[in-house]
């Protein structure tokens, strides 16, 4: 079925650097016509730069784009991929959950649509028509909103693909490109997707799959094209390729990193347990953190490791769990902020600009916030002691900023974040939960983070790391525990707590797939 | 710490400027009928009113929200005080502390509506005033009431001190307590993240719904304390006085963002705007302007506010 005689899309020779820094080298890429072409890489692995080439937001620096053998020049002017029988999937979908199905489904559609006279009669039997092709159970009247998660996702697609379908260059099928359409879902929905898929493939559209899941790309796919380091590792018939070379070529030999931490030493019988945890994703864990340790959590997008940080410090309310801090016990369902800091529990969150830091707001006034009417009064505030408090802190912290009284929006990323780590740091927590801490951060300032880290552990704080980066993890975790499908798949210590250890740990064969 | 580099210094006092060059232009044009103590004592007199409604807005948008039915409670208050007065003979010990409850009680409403159904606080302050309107029609059958006891015009316009009506003491009186309870207490800073960090202050502890109630009930107080006044000012109560204010008081809470302490909604600001505007108004209706530059001026005050102080962050976001 793949030996047709001209590809869908050849990509050849894509070149991007960022700052120096190849995302992207010398890529090569061949889709052919109802192919569906699975795209595996880790984080940073180059995946999302082609994407975004494709789609026209990035200029590559070199290569070259045909589809069904037309030369494409690039950059494709943004919002024109259609045009070019291009369409795109990203994972939050694009869908306006408050407007109607048919509303969503021409949202847009400006090459067809008369914009000033729209046959609302006539658009909706088309869509009748064309839900019926796909086997899709849609009123072009329901509200989005009231659809399920799978049926949101299928819209999407069959959306994407009706822009696509027969209206390429020669009435050709047009390619889509689903970007990790599948994380949040249960397997049940996944397969239901598929189904979907292998509907539009059979009528000639080409799909390329983005995925971090390797058995959701062995199944539904008929190649794979892996990514690792900006450049392409090898195509493989997804059919005949044992599983074991796919996860070897994503996980690569990496060189090993310079790990900032000895092994754990530490008393279990002070520890921090937490017991029984569910929230959105993640469903019924309990695990431990020792004082002084430093555990990382792992695992693919949609696994439920980041969702832990939020839970323990009430940030997101729990559906169960108890979190021990001995000598205490706290019921997380009925977790607050508030009763968090009280226990000694700090929250570092990944969203800086919204949840980390008021912009608006100087520094001192983020640094001080948690102090007021705790170690400060409230009812007297001593502008000097703020700024003198928010001094040592800038100093400790080594934040590069000019002023206590400037705002927060004149900081890089990086001092940004030292600052949060510095405002919650002074509270002298018992246990700090961090959530990317490193995201868009220079090198100097990661390791500057890190290095605070690990004094915080050695002066007896308990630290848990949520991250999907497997480097940051063997820097400076003592233990990882990684997550799949909202439970604890496995736990790496010691000596295991590398990146290639960690990564085929994520990539490890599921349970739900295939018993072991 | 920080440089005072003059640019910055011109930034926080350029109404204060204005507002000056603005008393002096007037000043040369019609020295006798402008440029009187007489004049400018009316003037702080009779809109402390406006300031004190200004300052009970300073609150909510403070916390990043919208009172719109400040006003009416302004209304409301100053009907209920005026039938409690004249019609029943209430005294005012009694009248006070009542109305005051009745503001705060609008608070509550505004407030437990905005959070518990988290709709836009624009929305329900808007509907609650409209509605409070209605009430006040009502109970007043649409006519204004007079009679108002004595003591309460006595203690709002007819003392003076340095002959200026005793309202404004009042007014300067609450800016100082809410500069003092914006910059010096943690509610301030509560209030501030709430507006501006409302996430980061949830998540550092701040109980971000209380806050906001506060916020409402703080509004609808200062509305109720404004009524009062009004009502002590004109020795009767009509039932659509506060209709009017709104606008200026927006128009004086934006333009007062611009000042003193620029990019943020503050009391003193707020002071000299209200000044500055009904300086304009005045010193335009003394040149023989009729009412019509009333609307012109707080309505184009308030668009040029809202430009100005986005040109002021906007420079800021070029600072880095």
């Amino acid at each position: 079925m793949i030996k047709a005689p001209a590809p869908r899309l050849a990509i050849r020779g894509l070149t991007k650097a960022f700052g120096g820094v190849r995302a992207l080298s010398r890529a090569d890429l061949t889709v052919m016509p109802g192919e569906i072409h699975g795209l595996l890489g880790k984080n940073g692995s180059g995946k999302s730069t082609l994407i975004k080439i494709l789609s026209g937001f990035h200029a590559p620096d070199q290569g070259t784009l045909e589809i069904d053998g037309q030369p494409i020049a690039l950059p494709i002017p943004l919002g024109k991929s259609e045009s070019y029988g291009l369409a795109f999937v990203h994972q939050n979908l694009g869908l306006l959950a408050d407007a109607s199905v048919l509303e969503n489904l021409i949202a847009g559609d400006y090459g067809r649509l008369n914009p000033l006279a729209i046959n609302w009669r006539a658009e909706a039997a088309r869509a009748r028509r064309l839900f019926g092709e796909n086997d899709l159970a849609l009123d072009p009247y329901d509200l989005v909103s009231a659809l399920s998660p799978v049926q949101r996702a299928q819209l999407a697609i069959v959306r994407a693909a009706d822009r696509v379908q027969g209206r390429s260059s020669d009435g050709l099928g047009g390619v889509l490109v689903l970007d990790e359409p599948t994380p949040f879902l249960p397997i049940e929905d996944v397969r239901v997707l598929f189904t979907t898929m292998r509907r539009l493939t059979a009528t000639g559209i080409s799909i390329i799959f983005v995925s971090h899941d390797i058995d959701e790309v062995m199944e539904i796919t008929d190649r794979a094209t892996v990514l690792r380091d900006g450049a392409v590792i090898g195509t493989f018939q997804t059919t005949t390729t044992p599983r074991a070379e796919i996860v070897a070529s994503i996980v690569g030999r990496s060189m090993t990193t310079q790990r900032m931490i000895g092994a754990y030493s530490g008393a279990a019988a002070s520890a921090l347990r937490v017991e029984h945890l569910s929230g959105q994703i993640v469903r019924d864990i309990s695990f431990e953190v020792g004082r002084g340790e430093i555990l990382g959590l792992t695992g693919l997008i949609g696994s439920g490791y980041d969702e832990v940080p939020y839970l323990l410090s009430g940030a997101t309310q729990a559906a169960k769990g108890r979190l021990h801090v001995p000598p205490a016990a706290h019921d997380l369902p009925q977790m607050t902020p508030s009763a968090a800091i009280q226990a000694g529990i700090a929250l570092i969150p990944a969203d800086r600009q919204r949840a980390g830091l008021a912009l608006d707001l100087s520094l001192a006034e983020n640094v001080t916030l948690p102090l007021l009417g705790r170690s400060l009064s409230a009812l007297w505030l001593n502008h000097f002691r703020l700024a003198e408090i928010t001094a040592e802190i800038i100093a400790r912290f080594a934040v590069k900023a000019d002023r206590p009284r400037q705002p927060a929006s004149e900081l890089s990323g990086g001092n940004q974040q030292k600052l949060v780590l510095g405002k919650w740091l002074q509270l002298g927590p018992r246990l700090v939960l961090l959530d990317e801490p490193t995201q868009g951060i220079d090198v100097g300032a990661r390791r500057e983070i890190y290095e605070r880290l690990v004094e915080l552990c050695q002066s007896g704080t308990s630290v848990i790391c949520a991250t999907s980066e497997f480097e940051q993890l063997e820097t400076i975790a003592h233990r990882v525990l990684v997550f799949d499908r909202g439970r604890i798949k496995a736990e790496l210590g010691g000596d295991q707590v590398t990146k290639s250890a960690i990564a085929h740990a994520c990539y490890q064969e599921n349970q739900t797939h295939a018993p072991a | 710490m920080r440089q005072p580099n003059l640019a910055f210094q011109v930034e926080r006092f350029g109404l204060v400027i204005v507002w000056v060059a603005v008393i002096l232009l007037f000043g040369v044009l019609k020295p006798d009928s402008f440029l009187t103590w007489s004049n400018f004592s009316t003037i702080f007199g009779s809109e402390a009113v406006l300031v004190i409604v200004t300052l009970g807005l300073v609150v909510p948008l403070t916390a990043g929200d919208f009172d719109l039915s400040i006003a009416q409670v302004l209304t409301f208050v100053s009907m209920l005080t005026a039938i409690l007065s004249a019609k029943m003979g209430v005294p005012l010990w009694i009248i006070i502390p009542l109305v005051l409850a009745a503001g705060a009680l609008v608070g509550v409403i505004n407030g437990a509506l905005t959070l518990y159904f988290r709709v836009h606080s624009l929305i329900v302050t808007l509907g609650v005033g409209t509605f409070l309107h209605g009430i006040t029609l009502w109970i007043s059958d649409s006519q204004t009431i007079g009679g108002v006891a004595r003591g309460l015009m006595q203690w709002s316009i007819i003392e003076r001190v340095f002959g200026i009506p005793i309202a404004f003491y009042y007014a300067i009186g609450l800016a100082g307590l809410m500069w003092y309870g914006l910059s010096y207490t943690a509610f301030g800073q509560q209030l501030r993240f709430t507006g501006r960090g409302r996430e980061v202050g949830r998540l550092t502890g701040i109980p971000v719904g209380r806050v906001r109630l506060m916020s409402f009930v703080v509004s609808g107080v200062m509305g109720a304390i404004a009524g009062l006044i009004y009502t002590g000012t004109t020795g009767s109560a009509n039932p659509s006085s506060g209709t009017t204010l709104l606008l200026p008081a927006f128009a004086a809470a934006f333009l007062g963002a611009t000042c003193i302490n620029p990019g943020r909604f503050n009391p003193w600001g707020s002071v000299v705007a209200v000044y500055f505007l009904v300086t304009g108004i005045n010193g335009l209706s003394v040149l023989g302007f009729r009412t019509f530059v009333q609307d012109l001026f707080y309505g184009g005050a308030l668009v040029v506010a809202v430009m100005v102080s986005q040109v002021i962050s906007g420079r800021e976001e070029r600072n880095l």
